[in-house]
């Protein structure tokens, strides 16, 4: 004899995540180490803003790189000579809770004041992953063309400020950057949007000062 | 996109249930996607069919169900669903349908879940 039984199973995947994200902040937060999720498009910048952060800031800084398939980021952060965990996800387009708090069993937290984590390059798909970061950081440029914010615009709600990069760029690929920071205040009214160059400096000193700001706030 | 690892993951959840209950077969799973997640049912679905192929979840309904996104507005205080532009699961902007805000806090819309799966199983166990 068989029968037929409905079972409850109430999971939701993306709810596990955000349980794992919670327990990555407690981690985070027992060696008082802020972390700062980096996400935006590909080639935006990302690693480049990263490494001047390094640099300029007078903090202990660790890195977590997030890397489609190879390990180059990684390579370009130890350089600096900071811890850095390389995280390779594959053909995953997006860092998870899961993957992270690997790379925080390898990241010697009590030697570190700030861990960047390098997200893959992506304006879709982390939007749906917590990954336990203090803040997130949207990292854009505007060779990516001034279209870039109103096409994807729930990384921009999600994120506590937003880096518009390569600016020395815009008039030779006729982008208006200004349309750029009003579409992400369209979106998100409240968010600090900063226009930089990594090439010229422009900006830079404003970026720190914004994730100075946000870590005495937190 | 992350559909496919999405689709393992919901696949593994469901066996889990089905193994505990002891199913000797899955008739019907009801899966619930809301709106603002970046997973797009139709590819969902293609996925789930093809990681289905031989297990207990081969021959089952798979039913999805979009959720709506419920919001509370910070400007005007309105509870309720949310405006989204017309606009698909890609792009959905959230805004207040009664002041046009976009400054709200998001109720629904981000599930990804299983919500309940209905199996055949032997009497003797029940
Ligand atoms: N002109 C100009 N080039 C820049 C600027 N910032 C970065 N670049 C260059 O843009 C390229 C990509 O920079 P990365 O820092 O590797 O970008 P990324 O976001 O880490 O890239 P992925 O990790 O591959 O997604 C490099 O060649 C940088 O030198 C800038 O402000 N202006
Ligand atoms: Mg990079
Ligand atoms: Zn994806
Ligand atoms: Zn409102």
């Amino acid at each position: 004899m068989h029968k037929i039984a409905d079972v409850e199973v109430q999971h939701d995947i993306m709810v596990a995540n955000r349980k794992l994200a919670r327990k990555n902040q407690k981690i985070l937060d027992k060696d008082q180490v802020f972390s700062v999720d980096v996400v935006g498009a590909i080639g935006s910048g990302k690693t480049s803003l990263i490494e001047a952060l390094i640099d300029a800031m007078n903090y202990k800084i660790g890195v977590i790189a997030g890397d489609v398939i190879s390990k180059y980021d990684a390579g370009r952060f130890e350089k600096h000579n900071v811890p850095v965990v390389g995280l390779n996800t594959g053909k995953e387009c997006h860092l998870d809770a899961h993957l992270v708090e690997h790379a925080l069993h390898d990241m010697p937290l009590e030697e570190i004041d700030i861990l960047f984590i390098e997200n893959v390059g992506n304006l879709i798909c982390p939007v749906d992953f917590d990954l336990g970061s203090h803040m997130r950081m949207a990292v854009i440029s505007v060779t990516e063309g001034d279209d870039t914010v109103e096409k994807h615009p729930l990384i921009f709600q999600d994120s506590d400020l937003v880096v518009i990069n390569k600016v020395d760029l815009a008039s030779a690929v006729g982008v208006d950057s200004d349309k750029m920071v009003n579409d992400v205040k369209h979106i998100n009214p409240e968010i600090q949007v900063i226009k930089t160059s990594l090439k010229t400096g422009l900006g830079f000193d404003e970026v720190i000062k914004a994730i100075d700001l946000y870590i005495s706030g937190h | 996109m992350h559909e496919l690892s999405m689709a393992q993951a919901i696949v593994d959840t469901i066996m889990d249930a089905a193994e505990k209950n002891n199913a000797e077969e899955i008739l019907e799973v009801t899966i619930e996607i809301g709106m603002l997640t970046m997973l797009n049912p139709e590819q969902l679905k293609f996925l789930l069919d093809v990681l289905a192929e031989g297990t207990l979840l081969e021959n089952a309904k798979i039913i999805i169900e979009d959720v709506p996104v419920e919001i509370n507005c910070r400007k005007c205080q309105y509870t309720g669903l949310a405006n989204t532009d017309g606009s698909d699961h890609y792009l959905a902007i959230v805004l207040c349908p009664q002041c046009g805000g976009r400054d709200v806090e998001t109720l629904t819309g981000k599930e990804c879940s299983v919500k309940n799966i209905k199996i055949e199983k032997s009497d003797e166990d029940a």
